[in-house]
């Protein structure tokens, strides 16, 4: 198998057009596991990085995709109210993604966001630290590596699946409950006199 | 029909107590699909395809296939076994030779799309002239289309491939398809020992909510959704879309990688490593190797082998290492152009002592004796 | 109706107008036809192409007469309308140029297996050149195979997209691109085609007469349903290439229609005819 990689998944802006962190020999998580810069570790470690990520940051974004913002399955609502709950105990904007269709130039960046060019709505509303949730991996991939090539915004994705290497932090098999975990730890840090950038 | 229940995969292969068969690779393939769980398999007439996919029909016909077909031709099944993937089943095709290179713009669309297609290619020779017979030539398109690719040497691999080739086709982090290469008549039309799992047992249903890309249906979401959308306008941020999407078909066959050495144990199998003289190749290139190598052993002369099981992604790594300390390295194949030395030269550091023969094609069949004098060739 | 047009709780206020008004006044479970268009949201939500355009009017007019929007999935092809269905609001598939029909093959069987008991509506709506040039074979194979799918040809008599080419569908001596001294075979006859093959309705229609393609849209995807293959050709010469201005498209078709260049028609089998008897009677019942 390959070597470990020494690949680190920071932000950017990295350049004109940075590999997919997965050819640089990253590894996704195994269950239980989060990603954090391109290093495996275990979730709660990256939990707790996620905490304070949100909280250093001057204009945290949450992007809920079309996985959460629309109620189509069992569960739906449960992850979509505990994402809502963190971003509003975060004070984090939310801005969506609701479908993936190409849309430049008809973006408007103020209140969304487009895999095809996320770059536009994190320059627009000057977003340091962003959230993906609900986003299909495919969409959520390409974006990642499009935000990391050209903005310095740094990139979490709470991912219902597998995980992504191309953001900076990354959880597996996000439910409802695993949400509820960052809420804590955001709640424990701001008890413990952690303030919000 | 046996009635079948569904078995965890690792169960399934690792686990079970299997049955040895003596049958021809096209009844292997037969004997994989009936352990599938496939939805929907649409077939074309090919020689040397053919028979397998008669005998999915039967399988068809005795119920272990949802739903069965002859397309109109391979372009046309391939677009099917598309359209059938996008609306959330698992599939089945196959063909080989001229019908692969008919179908060819399918492949590079299948990974494009993200579609965990498992198609098999009973590979033959390409016109022209006109030929029915063994030759691995359509592998070398095929390379470069963003599809997984496994090549077989035995009915065993056939069989393990096929079945292993759906659980890591349809992993959400992979979600690709994977074409299972074999050569034409030598595994196809020959018998071999193949150990099976019990009948009474099939990989769990695909799940179509796990696909990175919605499913067609009307069920999930964004309704608003295009398989797969056009980002082809003329300014960078279309072109970076683009490029970045291609990024993550690339992505995706590198996460391949865990999920081979789980199922298949490997990229590559090894026999006696140290060697100075390495073969290096895959497929029944490997089956022929192995007699040379005996034959070489009676002249007391040391040869080891390498058999690539998986071509993409390619065992850079493992060859790299194993390259390292050999003094020659030996790449027989059954095609005219040589890829497999191609590509082995194109990550071995030190290619000058890549020996790109013997080389046979058109449907000739490769004597041991020309492996060995390559080797004797090497040891003098 | 189902979830996948509903918001969760918590976010209606940050969504995008266009899905506010999709989830409360789009057409969704409404039985909408093409008498209420302006007074409900869209499918289609935008589009790229040139002003006077007819395959847009017709995209419009077609989307507007589904039978079940909320259970009807795509197929299209490369062409000037694949531009605009990245806009809209189904399930739709943009695979390769010319195979739509066997991507839809494969789809309609799928879902069958998928969803035995629901309706999923199948339709291809793709251009001239797609469907009767590099996609025949194709869209012929699913007609003589009895697909369960509802074909609509957008006629606009040439390969727009690529800049004005001739096509089957051109008309005879149209002098265009590579047909630089005038086309020199007449416009395909797909309609016959279609009734040889096994279509069970086949409709020429333009969108000069929305009512009349409404109409003919619901049976030919109706009868797709329940009886067999269903052909329906929507024409509307393509103001760009053919250079008239693009005020004067529905002018053109209606001239066309006088000299008699273009003929609406409908075919029908009695085994179609007596289904949608049957579903009138049960709609009354």
């Amino acid at each position: 198998m390959t070597a470990k990689s020494s690949y680190k998944v920071l932000p950017g802006p990295e350049g004109y057009l940075p590999p997919a962190a997965a050819t640089m020999s990253v590894m996704l998580p195994d269950p239980g596991e989060g990603l954090v810069e391109g290093e495996i570790v275990p979730q709660e470690q990256a939990i707790n990085k996620i905490a304070e990520k949100l909280l250093s940051a001057k204009n945290p974004t949450f992007f809920p995709g079309p996985l959460v913002l629309w109620a189509w399955k069992d569960g739906v609502i449960e992850k979509a109210v505990a994402a809502k709950e963190l971003a509003d105990v975060v004070g984090a904007k939310i801005i969506p993604m609701p479908d993936y269709r190409p849309k430049y130039p008809m973006i408007n960046p103020e209140i969304e966001i487009n895999p095809n060019h996320p770059n536009l709505t994190i320059w627009h509303n000057k977003i340091d630290v962003c959230v993906f949730v609900g986003v299909h991996c495919h969409f959520a991939n390409i974006a990642l590596k499009i935000i990391r090539g050209g903005t310095s915004c740094y990139t979490i994705a709470l991912c219902g699946e597998m995980g992504h290497e191309d953001a900076m932090i990354t959880l597996r098999d996000v439910k409802a409950d695993t949400i509820r975990k960052i809420t804590e730890a955001v709640k424990e840090m701001k008890a413990g006199g952690v303030v919000s950038g | 029909m046996v009635e079948q229940k569904v078995l965890e995969p690792e169960k399934l292969f690792f686990e079970t107590q299997r049955t040895e068969l003596f049958i021809t690779g096209s009844e292997v393939v037969k004997e994989a699909i009936k352990r599938a769980n496939v939805d929907i398999a649409i077939s074309y007439p090919i020689t040397p395809q053919s028979e397998s996919m008669h005998l999915v029909g039967d399988l068809y016909a005795e119920g272990y296939v949802k739903e069965y077909f002859r397309g109109e031709n391979e372009f046309a099944v391939m677009s099917e076994v598309m359209g059938a993937s996008m609306a959330g089943v698992r599939v089945f095709t196959a063909t080989g030779g001229p019908g692969t290179l008919r179908a060819f713009e399918n492949f590079p669309n299948w990974s494009g799309s993200r579609l965990p297609i498992v198609c098999a290619f009973m590979t033959r020779g390409v016109n022209a002239p006109l030929s029915i017979q063994p030759d691995t030539i359509e592998m070398a398109f095929m390379l470069d289309t963003g599809m997984i690719m496994f090549h077989a040497e035995t009915g065993q691999d056939i069989f393990d491939m096929i079945l292993k080739a759906y659980v890591i086709a349809e992993k959400t982090d992979v979600h690709l398809p994977i074409g299972i290469f074999m050569d034409g008549f030598f595994v196809t039309h020959t018998r071999d020992k193949v150990k099976v799992t019990p009948e009474e047992f099939k990989l769990p249903p695909y799940k179509p909510y796990c696909s990175p890309i919605p499913v067609m249906d009307m069920e999930n979401v964004p309704v608003r959704h295009m398989r797969d959308p056009f980002v082809m306008k003329s300014n960078f941020i279309s072109y970076a879309a683009h490029a970045s999407w291609q990024q993550e078909i690339l992505a995706a066959v590198e996460r391949s990688r865990k999920y081979i050495y789980r199922y298949l144990g490997g990229m590559v199998e090894v026999e006696n490593k140290n060697a100075d003289i390495l073969i290096i190749t895959s497929g029944t290139a490997v089956s022929q190797s192995r007699e040379a190598i005996e034959l070489a052993k009676q002249e007391g002369i040391d040869v080891g082998l390498v058999k690539i099981k998986c071509l993409r992604p390619f065992p850079v790594d493992e060859i790299r290492e194993l390259a390292a300390n050999a003094k020659y390295i030996i790449v027989p194949e059954f095609n005219r152009v040589g890829w497999m030395c191609r590509e082995l030269k194109s990550v071995i550091e030190d290619n000058s002592k890549v020996i790109g023969a013997p080389r046979v094609f058109g449907g000739m069949t490769m004597p041991p004796k020309l492996i060995l004098d390559e080797i004797r060739r090497c040891a003098n | 109706m189902k979830g996948l047009f509903k918001i969760s709780p918590g976010y209606e206020d940050v969504m995008p107008q266009e899905y506010l008004d999709l989830v409360n006044n789009g057409p969704y479970g409404k039985n909408y036809g093409v008498d209420d268009l302006g007074t409900f949201k869209e499918l289609l939500e935008e589009h790229p192409l040139c002003a006077g355009c007819g395959l847009a009017l017709s995209m419009r007019l077609v989307l507007a007469s589904l039978p079940a929007p909320e259970d009807t999935i795509m197929v299209g092809s490369t062409g000037c309308s694949s531009l605009a269905f990245t806009q809209v609001a189904v399930h739709n598939i943009h695979s390769l140029f010319g195979n739509q029909n066997a991507v839809a093959t494969g789809l309609k069987r799928a879902l069958k297996i998928r969803f035995p008991d629901k309706v999923k509506d199948v339709v291809v709506m793709a251009g001239d050149g797609a469907t009767v040039d590099i996609g025949l074979d194709m869209v012929m194979h699913s007609w003589f195979r009895r697909e369960k799918i509802t074909t609509i040809m957008l006629d606009n008599e040439a390969y727009a997209n690529t800049g004005g080419q001739e096509s089957g569908m051109s008309q005879q001596n149209a002098v265009l691109n590579m047909a630089p001294t005038g086309k020199k075979f007449p416009k395909i006859a797909l309609p016959e085609v279609a009734k040889a093959s096994g279509c069970a309705y086949v409709g020429v229609v333009s969108p000069a007469q929305p009512k009349r393609l409404g109409d003919m849209v619901r049976k030919a995807i109706l009868i797709a349903r329940e009886v067999g293959p269903t052909y329906l050709q929507l024409y509307s010469p393509c103001p760009t290439n053919y250079k008239f201005k693009s005020r004067e498209t529905m002018q053109k078709i209606k001239e066309r229609m006088e000299s008699g260049m273009f003929e609406v028609m409908e075919y029908i089998t009695p085994e179609a005819e007596a289904f949608l008897a049957e579903m009138k009677e049960g709609d009354k019942q």
